[in-house]
């Protein structure tokens, strides 16, 4: 199977990777921000004996006395994951006044640097956050969000039924999606010289040393364990520690040349690897570059993933965060995030809004999946704190050894 | 009288201190304070919950165990690493840093400036500029595969030879600068001295050269490995699944499996092994008293 249906002129193409590629690049591969945080987290460590100073006790929120959201909002997300000119349009809207930071690089860096002020409520400048989804559950199971009030965000209903019912945040009271993607398999026809349709592909011999893997636990083993038969929804120590044997196994006999954040891109365009697991919008413009690139979601299966908005129980600003959530499910507006950031979207029936924009939108199946691809496409339950630490050390003793 | 001038002679007392204050002052928050913190974390358990672990001081020595025992491997490999990245620089270095201190004439100042170029871009995109150069489908791998030289596995890239590569590369100003130095203030008398006692060149190069520049083959051996063994970037980039450093193995458990007290036991076996190394090399150059 391959994807010729593809309708889009270049330029769009090129435009969406840009955004998108951007964005996710930062993930787990920016080492001069590790080496700060490392910095960081050894100073925390050392002050931290001074902590317990500006802890406010009051957790009972205010009643909400309906009043419009006023003043300023400060929102801290990935860099390159909003469209011009929407903080100013949100802004005209609503009266409110954005202080608008694309300061969200990584994941865990971040809860490095905010565990500590988190832990002792104190104000962490920023009243929206957009972490991916296991980060959010973990905030939420540390009791660090805010519930989001649904009589503020009466769009809510625009939501996509399956992400409403996950079962990360049953009825989504504490984490609204912001964009969702798909992480398959991505390869270079020309190199493989045949279509690559399993995980089992990955490890056939001829392609030795011209493999990549995710190096992030849940994309990188996610689609391991879906072949293996095993359940993501009900994951457990047996079931990942057999896909670490298999990805184990496969590294040490050669065939897996790196691990990797977002840097699959450049392998993949620069042809040292020939199929790399892949985030579906790194794809997109890939191909403007190269034809020869293709996207898959294996047969034994994908997983979804996504970045969800949060609201920290530090906000200043508890309204104008529900006032911006809610700005952002509608989908005339909504639809204007997806024409540049061209993720798949987190809200349902989308198709109308897209076509209003450009009609290639909608019909790009890496923006809006067909059936066939959604339903091979699994998500992670959401995992215990002890289960994401037990899963993580065990897939990092095979991708830091 | 009298008064000024103890007062004068109190102050030439003080004065000394408070010059160097701003830089105590900065290595103890920089220095003394992480340092401290980091050797309690590698003594440490860790129990409470995942997320906002309770490290305890505990005496505990089985972290470092656990260290050594998990990754030996990759310490030595970042110790084999680094030893050959500090001769290889070495030796492209010296003779430049020779020809720049003796026979660049008027082009000296030019020489240096060009040394220091690379430096004006940052770090991390000089290491991915190779990835580049040294890319499976690139110019000099297609090169060597024309005409034979490939080595068996196809590639260059993802490579021990290629982290080499990038951390002789990287450090490269550091082990040239200490060296022109240390040659450039060699008296040239010594060198007409030696002629007058009909030395040949290589005779003067021996006795005369060389151990004057010790200094700056110790220092600029010190400038390189240090820095190589702890690195994690080039052994990232330019490296593969085989070619794990100690520093790539310290960032994960620091950052994603977030076992600080393992974390921590590493860096100070390291700083250990580094702090033996260099120790060794001193005696082994003598350099007490050459410095």
């Amino acid at each position: 199977m391959s994807f010729t249906a593809n309708s889009q002129d270049n330029d769009s193409i090129a435009t969406m990777a840009l955004a998108r590629r951007s964005r996710r690049q930062f993930l787990g591969g920016s080492a001069a921000a590790a080496a700060a945080a490392l910095l960081g987290s050894s100073l925390l460590s050392a002050c931290a004996s001074d902590g317990g100073a500006g802890v406010a006790a009051s957790s009972t929120p205010t009643p909400d006395d309906g009043a419009p959201a006023t003043g300023a909002l400060r929102i801290s997300n990935w860099p390159l994951y909003i469209s011009d000119g929407f903080v100013a349009a949100f802004q005209t809207a609503t009266g409110l006044s954005v202080d608008y930071k694309e300061d969200f690089n990584d994941n865990e860096e971040w809860f490095a640097k905010y565990k500590e002020p988190l832990s002792r409520r104190q104000d962490i400048g920023a009243d929206l956050v957009v972490p991916t989804q296991y980060m959010s559950v973990r905030l939420k199971n540390l009791g660090w969000l805010n519930e989001i009030s649904d009589a503020r965000v009466p769009n809510k209903k625009n939501l996509r039924p399956d992400l409403l019912n996950s079962s990360a945040d049953p009825g989504r009271k504490y984490i609204l999606p912001y964009m969702s993607g798909m992480t398959g398999l991505a390869y270079n026809k020309a190199a493989t010289k045949r279509p690559i349709t399993t995980i089992d592909d990955l490890w056939d011999p001829a392609f030795k040393g011209k493999v990549s893997m995710l190096s992030d636990m849940q994309d990188g083993l996610g689609m391991v364990m879906l072949a293996q038969g095993s359940s993501l929804e009900n994951p457990d120590e047996k079931s990942v520690q057999k896909a670490v044997d298999v990805v184990r196994e496969q590294k040490d006999k050669g065939q897996i040349r790196r691990f990797t954040g977002n840097d699959y891109a450049d392998d993949l365009a620069s042809g040292n690897v020939v199929i790399a697991q892949a985030y579906s919008g790194d794809v997109v413009q890939l191909k403007a570059d190269n034809p020869d690139l293709e996207f898959v979601v294996p047969e034994g299966g994908g997983t979804w993933f996504v970045d969800g908005q949060v609201i920290p129980y530090t906000t200043q600003n508890q309204h104008g965060a529900e006032a911006w959530l809610n700005y952002v499910y509608d989908r005339a507006n909504y639809a204007k995030l997806i024409a540049k950031i061209r993720y798949v979207p987190v809200l349902s029936d989308m198709t109308d809004e897209l076509n209003k924009i450009d009609p290639a939108l909608a019909a790009n199946r890496l923006i809006n999946p067909p059936e066939s691809d959604t339903k091979r496409l699994g998500a992670w339950a959401s995992l215990s704190d002890e289960q994401t630490q037990a899963f993580t050390s065990a897939y990092a003793a095979v991708t830091a050894n | 009288m009298a008064g000024t001038a103890s007062s004068s002679r109190q102050r030439s007392k003080v004065a000394p201190y408070l010059m160097v204050l701003p830089a105590l002052a900065y290595l103890a928050v920089f220095f003394v304070v992480p340092f401290w913190s980091l050797l309690r974390t590698s003594l440490s358990s860790m129990g409470g919950s995942v997320y906002l672990p309770e490290l305890t001081f505990a005496w505990d020595f089985g972290n470092y165990a656990h260290a050594l025992t998990l990754y030996q491997d990759q310490i030595l490999r970042s110790l084999s690493y680094a030893f050959t990245a500090t001769v290889v620089s070495l030796v492209i270095a010296y003779p430049l840093a020779y020809v720049i201190a003796f026979k660049s004439g008027r082009y000296k100042n030019l020489l240096l400036g060009l040394v220091v170029l690379p430096f004006f871009v940052t770090f991390l995109v000089r290491t991915l500029a190779w990835k580049t150069i040294l890319a499976d489908d690139g110019l000099i791998v297609r090169t060597l595969d024309t005409i034979g030289l490939l080595p068996d596995d196809g590639r260059l890239l993802s490579t021990s030879w290629a982290v080499i590569g990038g951390l002789v590369y990287n450090s490269m100003t550091f082990m040239i600068l200490p060296l022109f130095v240390s040659l450039d203030k060699i008296d040239p008398r010594l060198l007409e001295a030696s002629k007058d006692l009909y030395s040949s060149s290589t005779a003067a190069f021996r006795k005369v050269i060389l151990p004057l520049s010790l200094p700056g083959v110790f220092a600029g051996s010190l400038l390189v490995f240090i820095p190589a063994v702890g690195d994690f970037i080039n052994a990232d980039y330019l490296g593969s699944t085989q070619t794990t450093m100690i520093g790539n193995v310290i960032q994960k458990q620091f950052l994603v499996v977030k076992d600080y007290p393992t974390a921590a036991a590493l860096s100070f076996l390291l700083m250990a092994m580094i702090l033996a190394g260099v120790l060794t090399y001193t005696r082994a150059l003598g350099t007490e008293d050459l410095v």
